[in-house]
């Protein structure tokens, strides 16, 4: 096992928020791959390793949501969060785990991702 | 004309000489000379013309003089006819004479003076002119009385007509002289101002209807027509906004103005232009929180990492604390405009009485500090199906307002009771908010839900309430409020209404679930507040 780390992919077109997000997630102790598109993000899925997908929801190409349906169509399990700074839900947001706000900080981003996490964990431990 | 002007002169004798020098002595009046030789003659003649004079000699054989005159005085149509007897001067003759009395009768005696002759047949030609003129026009006038009777029968019944739709029509009809004072009055001016007619004849119309001009309203006098809006005060007091159009009747001395009721019609317009601003006031707002969004969370994560950085010192650490806390307000305002954002995908049953508590247990420390006492009537817990979330957000948002506008204390209530359903309403919760604080203006009021409204300076976004109703209006409800003054004291009131039904989205959600991906079940994550 190389780490008992959880990985994280995020995936935004901005490199600076990306770059940011990544920088304060590894703070919190999470290990944080970046893809600066949904198409690039599905490349890295494939190698495997990841245990979270934190994408943006805006991006050309493909949209968060969009990403999000491969995913879910690809690895079931595989938990995802999309954030945005939109002010309105999109209504295929309901594919995500977690819709989260841009606005909301770096606390509530760690509560809610390890919310997430555990939850997965809850139902392997139910599978096993 | 000539036939009718020339008279026809009967003159009968048996002898042709005598009326042959008849003929030369009465040729010169130019009138029409028809002779007899007898009195049957005369009598055939008397049926085939209009005859004005007969001239006759009494002394003829078969039928004399006499005979024939009483002839044509039994007959109706030959009564009036002038007739002049030539006689000589018997004593008999003359008494004969004198009998008939009534009627244009008159003698003349041998031997004839032919002035004598002719100035008395000119007398009696000219009478009988002269009184066929005057059947004539007595024909012509009761022939001009009879069409005049009819053109004023068909007149009165168009006049008749044209009255009955004036009644008809819906708009205020009315005419007034110069001066204003009315003279007509429909029954559309009835409905429209309240006024019955027999009140208002005679009255002046601009001090009855308190007529407001807009600027720019000239005289009627020098354009003769005018058209535009006014003001009018109704019976009630209503003042209403009515489309008038005015024109001076010909002859310049009274003015018909007929006025249409456009103050629904204005309501509606304005109301749509605000509400079309309103929205658009909100997409901006949307698109302009989007935009901000995106930065701001790089910043604060910029804020986040730098904070506890150890290159940093406690100067430049205690920068950086301040540097995040000015960054949490932008991210509030931001998150009011974002304001339907929610963190559960489904609704779920909140109680508004515990929903309130958790607010005012915020509020305490100020409330206590600002001497803010409270009375808590809950009747029910008040649960309805919905977002905690924005519901708190909407609470948060009134008690923070009426906190806020008791700086000097006062006293907060809070009533919560079901609503039974009604007939255009459902069954549901009502939330009553009232406080004895600085009050809200009539001026204030008509804008109190629209975005960027604030009447806190530097302090409010003025998108609370207008958020506020936003979310209220999606789960179906309705927001309310009166602000009065009682007992020297300004109480203001909210009133909320929320429908128990299921919240709509909720089956909108379920609706759009996808079939062909197995989606996990999220339904155990608890709502972060």
């Amino acid at each position: 096992m190389a780490s008992d780390r959880i990985t994280i992919l995020c995936v935004d077109d901005e490199d600076v928020p990306m770059m940011l997000r990544k920088l304060v997630l590894e703070k919190q102790g999470y290990q944080v791959l970046t893809a600066p598109s949904g198409k690039e993000a599905l490349a890295l899925l494939h190698r495997g390793g990841i245990d979270l997908v934190l994408s943006d929801q805006m991006m050309p190409g493909m949209t968060g949501t969009e990403l999000t349906k491969f995913v879910k169509a690809g690895w079931p399990e595989m938990p995802v969060i999309l954030i945005s700074g939109v002010n309105e839900i999109p209504t295929d947001a309901t594919y995500a785990d977690r819709f989260v706000s841009k606005v909301d900080g770096p606390q509530h981003l760690f509560q809610t991702v390890a919310e997430v996490l555990e939850k997965y964990k809850r139902a392997q431990r139910k599978n096993i | 004309m000539i036939d009718q002007d020339q008279a026809n002169i009967l003159m009968v004798d048996d002898q042709p000489g005598k009326l042959m020098s008849y003929e030369v002595i009465l040729h010169p009046l130019g009138e029409n000379l028809i002779k007899a030789r007898s009195a049957r003659e005369a009598l055939d003649h008397l049926l085939h013309h209009d005859i004005a004079v007969v001239l006759m000699d009494v002394s003829m054989p078969e039928i004399d003089g006499f005979e024939l005159a009483d002839m044509m005085r039994q007959h109706p149509r030959f009564q009036k006819i002038a007739i002049i007897f030539i006689s000589a001067v018997h004593l008999t003759d003359l008494d004969r004479i004198k009998g008939y009395q009534s009627g244009a009768v008159d003698y003349i005696s041998v031997p004839v003076v032919p002035e004598l002759l002719r100035a008395k047949v000119s007398v009696f030609s000219e009478l009988h002119r002269k009184s066929r003129q005057l059947e004539r026009l007595n024909l012509e006038l009761e022939k001009r009385v009879e069409e005049r009777t009819e053109q004023l029968r068909k007149s009165e019944e168009q006049l008749r007509e044209r009255a009955d739709l004036l009644e008809l029509a819906s708009e205020a009809i009315i005419v007034r002289d110069l001066a204003g004072f009315i003279q007509y009055w429909n029954s559309g001016a009835e409905a429209l101002y309240g006024w019955p007619r027999e009140q208002v004849l005679g009255k002046s119309i601009h001090l009855l209807l308190r007529t407001k001009f807009p600027p720019g309203y000239s005289r009627l006098s020098e354009a003769g027509t005018w058209e535009g809006n006014l003001t009018h005060l109704t019976r009630e007091g209503r003042e209403i906004t009515v489309a008038s159009r005015q024109a001076l009747k010909a002859g310049g001395n009274a003015t018909l103005e007929i006025n249409r009721d456009i103050t629904a019609q204005l309501k509606a317009e304005d109301a749509l232009r605000k509400t079309e601003r309103l929205a658009a006031m909100g997409r901006v707002a949307g698109i302009i929180a989007h935009e901000i969004n995106n930065p701001l969370e790089a910043i604060t994560n910029t804020f986040y990492l730098l904070r506890d950085h150890p290159s940093l010192d406690d100067e430049a650490r205690y920068y950086a604390q301040l540097g995040e806390e000015e960054l949490r307000r932008v991210a509030h305002i931001t998150r009011q405009t974002l304001g339907f954002y929610r963190e559960s995908k489904h609704p779920v049953e909140v109680s508004i009485s515990a929903l309130l508590d958790e607010i005012l247990e915020l509020q305490t420390r100020r409330m206590d500090f600002d001497n803010i006492a409270l009375e808590k009537r809950y009747r029910s817990s008040g649960t309805i199906h919905g977002f905690p979330v924005e519901l708190k957000q909407v609470f948060l948002n009134l008690i923070g307002n009426a906190v806020q506008a008791m700086p000097n204390g006062g006293s907060l209530r809070l009533h919560v009771f079901e609503s039974s359903g009604r007939a255009n309403r459902p069954s549901g919760v009502c939330v009553s908010l009232c406080d004895t604080g600085t009050g809200i203006d009539a001026e204030h009021a008509k804008h109190l839900f629209e975005p960027f409204f604030t009447t806190k300076s530097a302090k409010g976004t003025g998108l609370g309430l207008w958020i506020s109703k936003g979310i209220i209006q999606k789960y179906g409800g309705s927001i309310r409020f009166r602000s009065l003054q009682l007992a020297g004291r300004n109480i203001t009131c909210f009133q909320i209404f929320l429908p128990a039904s299921d919240f709509e989205t909720a089956a909108d959600a379920r609706a759009s679930a996808p079939e062909e991906l197995s989606v996990p079940s999220i339904a155990g994550v608890s709502d972060g507040i």
